[in-house]
């Protein structure tokens, strides 16, 4: 069943001369309900901006998103947004960060044990009363997506969340992720620079191009579950998206 | 699952305070330094009870004066030997500064009652305050609370207009555009401009006293809550906004923590100039006070009232000020210490 519906879209933004950059340019695609698609494409091809359209915290100059079929006009609790450079408020602990989601749809009587739930399963065990400046950067972009996990969205958006992380936690926090993608069915938009991260986690995978930022490609990944990074399939599958994005980055 | 903890919750607590009472107070723990302190005041004790002195002073409350402070310095130096934990840091810091202090005592009552170098009625030694103070004592204590209770609503009233000012005027564009030309215009007038007419405004002199510290407090506060608010970083509005945050919310939950360490730079920017304004209006308006104390010990020509008056001003801004340091330290506890 068709949730998100991205149609046409055009975002055109102005540098500090003035001049009209095409950030984004005829973008078309449109993602099922449960699916997860990995967004992959160079640095500056305008994955965040995809990414702030479809939250609704910005608009589209030409061209329309929708959810369920209605226009996305502004944020919403439905749609869990993960920011790239994790938005923990400094002035709350690792735990109240948690449920300041919770607690402003719920007011006070919010569901406490969801959120010891997701502190165990994040491996934030410990650091409860912390304050994000006393914590890693790693557990701190944890705390950030238990906190949006936490409010069950229909629609999660991660702009790099485990751009931040060493390659073993790394590799951990890709299973939760991947676990509660399972569990709740949620449908999640990742955003990365990591291939093996996007084909280790993505059922489609799209390819994205710099300046002006269009979708070059958009890949069904044939992988079954579980998924195992050293096998034969992963690599040459691995090998396909790798080209794909070489041929995208010489072209220019 | 990801990490393990191996100190409890308690333990790094205990650490972290530990770690923060060594950084503020670096100076090691030194035994001749404690030793020469106490050596310094009894050096102070023995001087005003052999030396004979020129004027004539009652000393009593000095040496009971010299006897707490002595009483205290051995207590702390005790605890410090014996147990290795806050007190002991804190003591062999200040070891050295009172030290200094014993000797100080000691120069002062030398050139003031015991050899007149510098005279009365415009110079007199700590015992002579002390002296005061102690005879006075039930008109300063009344001055002193009175003086407390009109500074308490007229600064609280005053940073609760600066503060909800500013976090609207921040906030809201609309607003701002209509109210800060005047808030420019309005604050920059020096609250004791308004004295003359306040006082004939008013229907009391205390409601007018009122006035004129709140004034001289909300104009601070509010210029650096509305710079607050547009210093934080639009990350956590947008956050806000996709965790589902009314505007209510987002005004508490982001706009208030977020402005808070630059509402408390206005805070502390306001207190000086409530202090200011405090005394002035006690000395024009006031029957009551301690800026009235001093109008009157002025007119009666009584200087050590005036010292006395000025010691209890130094000890009760003082405790203000380390009040509305710890609230600060408190309500920021959250922001990274910076050294
Ligand atoms: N507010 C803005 N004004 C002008 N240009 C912008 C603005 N935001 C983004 N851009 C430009 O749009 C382009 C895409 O930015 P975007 O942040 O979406 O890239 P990205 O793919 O997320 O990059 P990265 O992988 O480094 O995060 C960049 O070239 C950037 O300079
Ligand atoms: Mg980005």
């Amino acid at each position: 069943m068709v949730q998100l519906t991205v149609q046409n879209v055009n975002r055109v933004l102005h540098d500090n001369a003035g001049q009209r950059i095409n950030v984004l340019e005829d973008i078309n695609f449109n993602v099922n309900s449960g699916e997860f698609i990995s967004i992959i494409g160079p640095s500056g091809c305008g994955k965040t901006t995809l990414l702030r359209l479809i939250s609704g915290l910005d608009q589209p100059e030409e061209g329309q998103l929708t959810v369920d079929g209605k226009p996305i006009t502004h944020p919403d609790v439905s749609r869990g947004y993960v920011f790239q450079h994790g938005s923990l408020f400094p002035w709350e602990t690792i735990k109240e960060n948690i449920s300041s989601g919770l607690k402003a749809v719920y007011g006070r009587h919010y569901d406490k044990k969801l959120v010891d739930h997701y502190i165990d399963l994040m491996g934030l065990k410990g650091f409860e009363s912390a304050y994000p400046h006393q914590v890693s950067g790693g557990m701190a972009q944890r705390a950030a997506l238990a906190r949006s996990i936490v409010l069950r969205p229909e629609l999660l958006l991660l702009d790099e969340p485990m751009g931040a992380l060493d390659a073993f936690t790394r590799a951990d926090v890709q299973n939760v992720i991947q676990r509660v993608w399972k569990q709740t069915r949620t449908t999640m938009i990742l955003v990365t620079h990591d291939i093996d991260e996007a084909i280790y986690l993505g059922t489609r995978i799209i390819v994205m191009t710099p300046r002006p930022g269009r979708i070059k490609e958009i890949v069904t990944n044939p992988l079954t579950f579980p998924r195992d990074r050293t096998s034969d399939d992963f690599l040459k599958f691995r090998r396909t998206i790798q080209d794909k994005l070489n041929f995208g980055v010489t072209e220019n | 699952m990801l990490e393990t903890v191996t100190l409890s919750k308690k333990q790094r607590i205990k650490a972290v305070k530990q770690d923060k009472a060594e950084t503020k107070y670096w100076k090691p723990w030194r035994t001749t330094w404690n030793i020469l302190s106490l050596v310094a005041l009894m050096a102070a004790y023995a001087e005003n009870q052999f030396v004979p002195a020129q004027e004539l002073v009652n000393n009593g409350a000095y040496k009971w004066f010299l006897i707490a402070y002595f009483i205290y310095l051995v207590v702390v130096y005790a605890v410090g030997s014996v147990i290795h934990g806050r007190i002991r840091v804190y003591s062999g810091h200040f070891a050295q500064l009172n030290t200094i202090l014993g000797l100080l005592l000691v120069v002062q009552d030398l050139i003031t009652e015991k050899f007149a170098i510098i005279k009365l009625p415009f110079f007199v030694s700590f015992a002579q305050i002390l002296d005061q103070i102690k005879t006075d004592q039930k008109l300063l204590i009344a001055s002193t609370w009175s003086s407390l209770g009109l500074w308490l609503i007229s600064f609280v009233i005053g940073t609760l207009i600066g503060v909800i000012l500013g976090l609207f005027m921040g906030r809201y564009r609309q607003f701002n555009y209509w109210s800060f030309p005047f808030l420019k215009v309005i604050g920059i007038i020096p609250a004791a401009a308004w004295m003359p007419l306040t006082m004939v405004i008013f229907p009391t002199s205390y409601l007018a006293e009122i006035f004129l510290i709140a004034f001289a407090v909300w104009f601070p506060v509010a210029f650096m809550t509305i710079g607050g608010v547009q210093s934080i970083s639009t990350d956590y509005f947008e956050s806000a906004k996709t965790l589902g945050f009314s505007e209510f919310q987002i005004l508490r939950k982001v706009v208030i923590p977020g402005a808070l360490p630059n509402i408390f730079i206005g805070i502390f920017t306001a207190m000086g100039l409530s202090f200011t304004m405090l005394v002035i209006s006690e000395m024009i308006g006031a029957k009551v006070g301690l800026g009235w104390y001093i109008n009157w010990a002025k007119g009666v020509g009584n200087y050590t009232q005036v010292y006395a008056a000025i010691v209890i001003m130094a000890v009760l801004f003082s405790v203000i000020f380390s009040f509305l340091n710890k609230l600060q330290e408190y309500a920021l506890r959250w922001r990274k210490r910076s050294n």
